[in-house]
């Protein structure tokens, strides 16, 4: 039974060499599709992931603040402004028609932490760390291990050694992280931890105060950054939030920066579209191919089926000759991906790097599922391509075959 | 051993329906040589197909040792075709990929029989009996037309049928190599035990049959 595989095996590995440069123009084909497919997959998620990060350090699209709060806008919505006033913390309990991300806020604007030279002020900045989306991802050094209770990043213009402790009102702090430079005041000189940490501060606050401020309440915050989804307009999110909130005053950043972060995520997706029209056109080529194939093999066929083969071995041998042809397409196909993904590491990404922007390539791991998913759904295509033409031919009488194949 | 019955065959061409086999009833004993005789389009090569599980008939039936072959399922008239019937085509018929010693292994193996070695060593057999003990790797491209019916009759033989039927297998051949395929087609049928029907438009190789019945227009001749 083995040794009747390996023949029909070997009968379909010779038939693919019958036609040495219709063989070759369609492995080519398949090729080509693949690697699109391929070097596509792998940096439309390079650039999904890196778009992540980037796209978060332009920060919200929107900020919801108390009504009453003075707020002086920066062109990156990366934290709220601190101001006395706060709102409620269970605000967004429900969702908001073109709310994507909501990441609430507490700051504490305070020069009595004892922390630096005497009375120097310092903004004390809880966030949600599950939720937030403008503080993690301008990390730019940080300890080899996740966050825990206890840490806080500093800003960049925080002069202090990741690693090293820092005492606010009477507690020890670990600094876990330091972010980048972003050219924000709040955000630059900023002492951020999560927001458990700062109300945890609260007791110590009242003994060293006398009060404890709003915002270290654990119902109140500061204000909510907001990220709006794509295709909804700032202007539709901020009506969204004021008909459905009340007492509060909604924000609005630079609205450029939604629209290329609006525009590019749409081009991704467009992207996405072009490679699955590529891979179907492939499907129909392959089709088309063995329909043809098979019209010109009549002969052989028939003339396997007079000898005692089966329905299934018949299509079979077809089966594993397009799938030997398209497969090795595939193969082909992501070693030229890969040539085409160094290519575009040394060029774009490379001049990417020297402007500062951060690319993310995916990891080892994933690339290479990508990679083997290329070649068996390339060799998938030959398979399925063949199929219905070979059932097909195979369910015609042996004697019919033989004729009309000359 | 063989029963046809009340046999018809139609074919539908562009111009509308040709009847190519009328009403036909053949009984052939085991073991006897049949030759058909008739002029070309008189229904012979069609009769040959039915009979070999080739082509279905419209209508009657066609019993080979008590098996009404089209009554079986796809691939149990595989399996018969494979085991009880070896076929000899009036045109070349080898695979062009494989060498003659695999396509004349080709049969058994399909009949997924374990023993491979046997397998080969009785293909060798076969071409070695056929005059071709030379060209066992000879690909049917670097063989002459004869060479290659020899190899097709070698390759009918390789599962012992115990129905053999040529259809005009010297159609295209010189009468040295006509004459060459007819003598191992007899051997087959004399010294091999099967039963043998040939289509030939040959009457000097009809002579030799055991009975000889005439086609025309589709029907048995009286």
């Amino acid at each position: 039974m083995t040794q009747l595989r390996w023949l029909l095996a070997g009968l379909a590995l010779q038939n693919v060499g019958r036609r040495k440069a219709r063989t070759a123009l369609l492995a080519a084909a398949v090729a080509i599709s693949c690697a699109i497919a391929f070097a596509g997959g792998v940096m439309l998620r390079s650039i999904a992931a890196s778009m992540a990060v980037g796209f978060s350090r332009l920060g919200a699209d929107l900020m919801v603040v108390q009504a009453d709060a003075l707020t002086n806008i920066t062109a990156a919505l990366l934290a709220v402004e601190p101001t006395d006033q706060t709102i409620q913390a269970d605000l967004f309990g429900a969702p908001i028609a073109g709310v994507a991300r909501v990441a609430p806020q507490r700051v504490f604007r305070t020069d009595q932490a004892g922390f630096g030279g005497h009375g120097e002020s310092a903004d004390l900045i809880g966030f949600d760390s599950e939720r937030d989306f403008t503080v993690l991802p301008w990390i730019a050094e940080r300890l080899g291990r996740r966050m825990q209770s206890g840490d806080v990043i500093v800003g960049a213009a925080r002069d202090l050694p990741v690693g090293s402790e820092i005492v606010l009102f009477g507690r020890n702090f670990r600094i876990y992280a330091r972010l980048g430079r972003t050219g924000v005041g709040t955000h630059e000189r900023g002492i951020f931890m999560t927001s458990d940490d700062l109300l945890g501060l609260a007791p110590y606050v009242r003994e060293r105060l006398g009060w404890v401020p709003p915002m270290l309440q654990r119902d109140r915050v500061s204000g909510f950054l907001v990220e709006i989804t794509p295709g909804a307009t700032e202007l539709q999110v901020r009506f969204a939030l004021l008909s459905r909130l009340s007492g509060i005053k909604v924000v609005a950043g630079e609205t450029l920066l939604t629209g290329v972060r609006q525009g590019l995520e749409a081009l991704l997706d467009g992207t996405l579209a072009l490679v699955v029209m590529t891979s179907a056109s492939t499907v129909i080529m392959v089709c088309v191919l063995f329909s043809a194939i098979v019209e010109e093999r009549r002969s052989e066929l028939g003339l396997l089926k007079a000898i005692g083969a089966r329905r299934r071995q018949v299509v079979g041998l077809m089966v594993i000759e397009a799938t030997i042809v398209t497969g090795a397409g595939g193969l082909i196909g992501v070693v030229f991906g890969e040539l085409l993904l160094r290519l575009f590491a040394r060029s774009v990404v490379y001049h990417l790097s020297t402007l500062g922007i951060p690319f993310l390539w995916l990891g080892t791991r994933d690339t290479v599922t990508i990679a083997v998913g290329c070649i068996v759904v390339a060799a998938l295509i030959g398979a399925a391509g063949a199929l219905a033409p070979a059932w097909r031919a195979s369910r015609r009488d042996a004697y019919e075959l033989i004729l009309s194949g000359g | 051993m063989l029963a046809c019955r009340a046999l018809h065959k139609m074919y539908r061409t562009g111009s509308g329906s040709v009847e190519a086999v009328r009403n036909v009833e053949l009984d052939v004993a085991a073991g006897e040589f049949t030759a058909i005789v008739g002029r070309s389009g008189s229904g012979k090569s069609s009769l040959m197909a039915m009979i070999g599980g080739l082509s279905r008939p419209d209508a009657g039936s066609i019993v080979i040792d008590g098996t009404d072959i089209w009554s079986l399922d796809d691939d149990a008239l595989a399996r018969f075709r494979n085991e009880a019937i070896g076929y000899v085509f009036q045109f070349a018929s080898l695979l062009p990929t494989l060498r003659a010693i695999d396509n004349v292994a080709l049969p058994a193996l399909l009949r997924r029989r374990a023993d491979r070695a046997g397998i080969a060593e009785r293909a060798a057999s076969l071409l070695t009996s056929v005059g071709l003990g030379s060209h066992f790797d000879a690909y049917p491209s670097e063989m002459s037309a004869g060479e290659q019916r020899r190899v097709a009759i070698a390759r009918a033989l390789i599962n012992t049928p115990r129905l053999l039927l040529a259809d005009e297998p010297g159609s295209d051949l010189d009468e040295q190599s006509e004459r060459e395929v007819m003598i191992e087609l007899l051997r087959a049928n004399r010294e091999g035990g099967a039963t043998l029907l040939l289509v030939t438009h040959n009457l000097a190789l009809a002579a030799e049959a055991d009975r000889v019945v005439q086609m025309s227009d589709g029907a048995m001749a009286p």
